[in-house]
């Protein structure tokens, strides 16, 4: 408000003040004319006139309030009146707190998987260079891929790998002021990092010369790579994370200059990157970046590690690549001018007709939030929730819509009054606007402060999976102005039809009411108003159904996986990683550590066997060609590098014939186990052991590498995916020739607690080789949660935002029937004074209820069936119109919705005829 | 609203018309306005006075208004009410609007009593 405004107001106050005076003087001189004694005539005036306070009041209501004057009259007017109904306020406070909270904390993550841009300098010029194919059967120029594909309903196969000499081609190319590259081909993502003799695991990717410059980013010490360092035989270098550094070397300055041993081999850390640089995908932060050509360093002691050969290989698509648009320069411009040339060079590495049919062709991506693997795994979880959310949102919404509704008609006389006193309509409808916005402001704050509390909540649910570190979520400007804009939006939503209706009144009618009773008149608008609120329950039922059924679908998908048979006993089993390979040892003296420190472990008191295998039963799979004599490998044969005891430590139990054991050695005949699928698929009718089984180093059976016997049968475990059929597997032992032992899991069956021995395990490794780090430490149980831990935390989040949704709903179905019944006190007063009994009293209740939950279903099945097509991807084992989850939720609504009913109904039959009559 | 008789009441709008109508023959104010409203109507239709003032000051805001400070017939402090042009034009507008109401509804009752019809009284 202007300072002159001020002043003005002050003297127009007064001197409507001296007006009012002179009227009363004015009566009393009146008063005293007809004879009234001085006293008399005083208080004759004033009574006439009313209170001269109030009076200004209403002047200046009427005529002089600036713009925010008013605003500011109509929010405090909007507090008082909500606070003289506290009862009221509390609930719809609570009700748009957890409707906004939910929603705020489900978009901060999706905002941050979504919309987080890369922390380097001009994100919006990077793109991301792929390739897709419509076609991937047969023979293909991309022989050989390390690196993941996916599926894209538009472009068919969509991969971000290709072979060292395509970078030349994206060099080339005059659209790109940068091109990069970067992988984490094998021994490099796992890297085995030796500082002043203590050894651990840490994340590496090998980056080509150009990537830091590529990316801008200025280092927090030292020097980042360059593209000198990218060369074969240049100083072996290294750049590790911020975050390494303060753990490692106690800060950025101190790492710079430090030797470590990375595989095995010296390197010197050159440079830390900044702080918030976490490489270019961010479902993983690389601790360590080294040049791209160090891997041939990295990779020299692995029998299948990465070869200087692969460099020049251009049928093997290997690293990834990125690029900066020069300034200018369009994505589409980029795209143009990049796939041609690409075509060009991709068509001279096909080798026959077949492969020139269907050539990968570029495309480009918008490279601004880094690679999307997160994206690609979380959003369809996330965008679900958001929607539930959105859902729980429009409940709470249509829920204070109600209240207010139902307040509206106690507040018609008052409204009805000021519309006499010439108050215009737009002004009430403000004022109620106001008081709905204020009530939804107030519910978006407290909403923003239990999102804060559900992020927390949510966060450490995530942490719990896979890439739990990863995924994080804060409250930033663009959710924070989300939550507002949805508070003001749900505010005017919810409060413009009571708001419209309240003003439509008919004054005569409405003054007339009695404070407590209704007006006798029954007109059409109080029969529209009641539809209204009817309209909206039947929403909120049907929503609610709908969450029902999606949080149902998920606890059955659950517990669909939770019940999986596994084939082995998951309690008590603690598992780690040791790799010896990395610490630079060769064949004969890997086997001999594995071998020496299993049977360490299975001394130690409590520990009942220990055994070790290739990697766990359940994290991945693996396959190499192997045949029973004289036929063809199967693809689908699965097999498993083991050592002694680990099928009785995973108690699989042996059906026929024995599990490896110590004398199975490396120079002894070559053994195998085969599972039961496996027998039943190659051996139908007979018993395989004592039979053959060829292992063979190419799909083309020339190189036989084992001639391996079968001396057992073990019954079906699982193997790989939780989600999948029993697979043929066949276990080989782990050190009888190629394929040569590697990073080997170990497993420990104990008495007690698994992660109660495992410094005891540590100090073990550690005696037997100090450059060997223990890694990966968890328990069996913990790792089957965590591969089930998407689904848990959807069963968990659904069902908790179902029970929200239904707790919102049914409170709304009971504020509507006992609100119907009080209406009806009257009539059914009279009903029960002709004598109608209790029964059709209570019928005549809930067949309210009955209606209003038939309608709700009857919209959400088209609804839920609709829907079905997007949850089916997400579910295990089930399908999206699962007749049980239908009838259960369909269950558990109609329940509730009958007793939401009930009290209203009970009540209904308890009116005493008299009362009623008289209130009326 | 409890002390006045229905036949009493003042029906939204009318209030501003009968000013108007009030000052159409010189300035007056406020008790004088209310006066000669109560009088003129045969004391069918009383002036509810805490809505008189608000009428006055938003029909001056309108522009349909002026006021002065003066002096009164009692020899006291008053604030005058004068018509203006605009003022003028707004009542014939607003007495044509009534009679059409009051011939409309006459129609439909007859001879029977006027209860208080409701004026459908947007604000211009």
């Amino acid at each position: 408000m202007k300072l002159n405004q001020i002043f003005r107001r002050r003297k127009e106050d007064s001197d409507l003040a001296q007006e009012l005076e002179s009227h009363l003087e004015h009566e009393v001189d009146d008063n005293l004319a007809r004879g009234m004694s001085t006293e008399e005539a005083r208080r004759n005036a004033h009574i006439k006139l009313g209170n001269p306070l109030v009076i200004r009041d209403r002047v200046w209501d009427a005529n002089w309030l600036s713009p925010v004057e008013d605003l500011w009259r109509d929010l405090r007017f909007a507090a008082r009146t909500l606070m003289r109904d506290p009862s009221f306020t509390y609930v719809a406070l609570m009700v748009m707190a957890l409707g906004i909270g939910a929603n705020t904390a489900i978009y901060s993550f999706l905002d941050s998987l979504l919309l987080r841009e890369l922390p380097v300098s001009d994100p919006a010029s990077l793109v991301v260079i792929n390739w897709h194919t419509k076609t991937w059967q047969g023979d293909s120029v991309v022989q050989n891929i390390s690196g993941s594909i996916s599926d894209d309903a538009k472009l068919g196969k969509v991969s971000g790998n290709f072979p060292y000499s395509a970078l030349e081609v994206f060099q080339n190319s005059a659209i790109f002021s940068d091109v990069f590259a970067y992988a984490d081909t094998s021994d490099v993502d796992r890297l085995n990092v030796s500082i002043k003799g203590q050894a651990e695991i840490a994340g590496g990717e090998i980056v080509s010369g150009g990537y830091f410059n590529g990316l801008r980013i200025v280092p927090a010490a030292g020097r980042l790579i360059l593209p000198d360092d990218d060369r074969v035989g240049a100083a072996p270098v290294a750049v590790v994370s911020y975050a390494f550094s303060e753990k490692n070397f106690g800060g950025a300055a101190a790492a710079a200059g430090q030797n470590v041993l990375l595989n095995n081999h010296p390197f010197t850390i050159v440079g830390v990157a900044p702080p918030e640089f976490f490489g270019v995908d961010p479902s993983s932060a690389p601790e360590i970046y080294v040049p791209m050509h160090a891997n041939l360093l990295l990779d020299a002691n692995d029998p299948y590690g990465f070869r200087a050969s692969d460099y020049l290989d251009n049928r093997y698509y290997w690293m990834e690549a990125m690029a900066r648009l020069r300034p200018g320069v369009t994505l589409a411009q980029a795209q143009a001018e990049l796939a041609p040339k690409f075509h060009q060079w991709v068509a001279a590495t096909a080798k026959n007709d077949e492969e020139r049919s269907k050539l990968p062709e570029i495309v480009l991506r918008e490279g601004a939030g880094g690679l999307d693997t997160l994206r690609r795994q979380y959003s369809k979880p996330l965008y679900l929730l958001m929607i539930l959310v959105v859902l729980i949102l429009a409940i709470a919404c249509s829920n204070v819509a109600n209240l207010l509704l139902a307040r509206a008609t106690s507040r018609r006389r008052e409204i009805a009054l000021r519309l006499s006193e010439g108050a215009s309509r737009t002004r009430i409808i403000r004022q109620l606007l106001t008081e709905s916005v204020l009530l939804a402001l107030l519910g978006g704050a407290l909403g923003v402060l239990l999102a804060v509390w559900g992020i927390q909540l949510l966060t450490s649910l995530l942490a719990q999976g896979p890439d739990g570190a990863v995924l994080h979520a804060e409250l930033n400007w663009h959710v924070l102005g989300l939550s507002a804009a949805l508070a003001l939006v749900t505010g005017i939503l919810f409060g413009l039809a009571p708001a419209l209706q309240s003003t439509r009144v008919d004054l005569v009618s409405a003054l007339k009411e009695t404070q407590a009773g209704q007006s006798s008149a029954r007109h059409h608008r109080a029969a529209w108003r009641v539809n209204m609120r009817q309209i909206l329950v039947v929403g909120q039922m049907a929503a609610s159904l709908l969450m029902l059924v999606a949080a149902g679908l998920f606890v059955r998908t659950l517990s669909n996986l939770e019940s999986v048979s596994l084939g082995f006993n998951r309690e008590n089993l603690l598992l780690f990683q040791l790799n010896a390979r990395q610490a630079g040892n060769n064949d004969a003296a890997i086997c001999e550590f594995y071998r020496a420190v299993r049977e360490q472990l299975a001394a130690i008191p409590g520990v009942q066997s220990a055994g070790l295998a290739r990697g766990s039963l359940i994290d991945g799979e693996s396959t190499v060609p192997i045949s029973t004599v004289g036929t063809r490998p199967q693809p689908d044969t699965r097999y498993m590098p083991v050592g002694p005891d680990f099928l009785t430590t995973m108690q699989i139990p042996i059906l026929e014939g024995r599990d490896f054991n110590e004398h199975d050695r490396p120079r002894s005949q070559p053994v195998a186990v085969v599972s039961e699928e496996f027998a039943r698929i190659n051996f139908p009718g007979r018993n395989p052991v004592g039979q053959y089984l060829q292992l063979w180093k190419d799909e083309e059976q020339r190189n036989l590498a084992r001639d391996m016997e079968i001396v057992g049968v073990a019954k079906n475990a699982r193997y790989g995916s939780l989600q999948r059929e029993m697979v043929p597997v066949v276990y080989v032992a782990y050190d009888q020739g190629y394929p040569q032992p590697n990073e080997m899991m170990f497993v420990l069956r104990t008495l007690g607690d698994p992660l109660s021995y495992v410094s005891q395990v540590r100090e073990i490794v550690h005696q037997a080789d100090a450059r060997v780090p223990v890694s990966e430490i968890r328990t069996q149980k913990a790792e089957i949660a965590g591969k089930m831990y998407q689904e848990t935390l959807l069963a968990e989040l659904c069902s908790a935002f179902a029970l929200l949704a239904l707790t919102i709903a049914s409170v709304g179905l009971y504020g509507t029937i006992s609100y119907g019944v009080v209406r009806r006190t009257g009539e059914i007063g009279i009903r029960m004074a002709m004598g109608a009994p209790r029964g059709p009293v209570v019928w005549m209740v809930l067949r309210e209820v009955w209606i209003l939950v038939a309608a709700g279903l009857a919209i959400s099945f088209p609804l839920i069936l609709a829907t079905s097509k997007f949850l089916q991807s997400l579910l295990f084992d089930m399908k999206s119109n699962d007749p049980l989850t239908l009838g259960l939720a369909l269950a558990i609504l109609v329940s509730v919705s009958l007793g939401a009913g009930c009290l209203p109904a009970r009540r209904a039959s308890r009116i005493d005829p008299a009362t009623a009559l008289r209130h009326e | 609203m409890q002390n006045s008789q229905p036949s009493g009441e003042m029906v939204q709008g009318t209030l501003d018309m009968l000013i108007l109508k009030t000052l159409i023959t010189g300035p007056a104010h406020g008790h004088t306005i209310a006066h000669i409203i109560e009088r003129t109507s045969e004391n069918v239709l009383e002036v509810e006075q805490g809505s008189l003032y608000p009428a006055l000051h938003r029909l001056e805001h309108r522009g349909w208004l002026s006021s002065y400070w003066g002096t009164s017939e009692n020899n006291r402090k008053a604030k005058f009410y004068k018509l203006t042009p605009a003022g003028r034009k707004q009542l014939t507008t607003e007495t044509e609007r009534w009679r059409l109401l009051v011939t409309a509804i006459g129609r439909v009752l007859g001879e029977n009593t006027l209860t208080a019809p409701k004026v459908q009284g947007e604000e211009p």
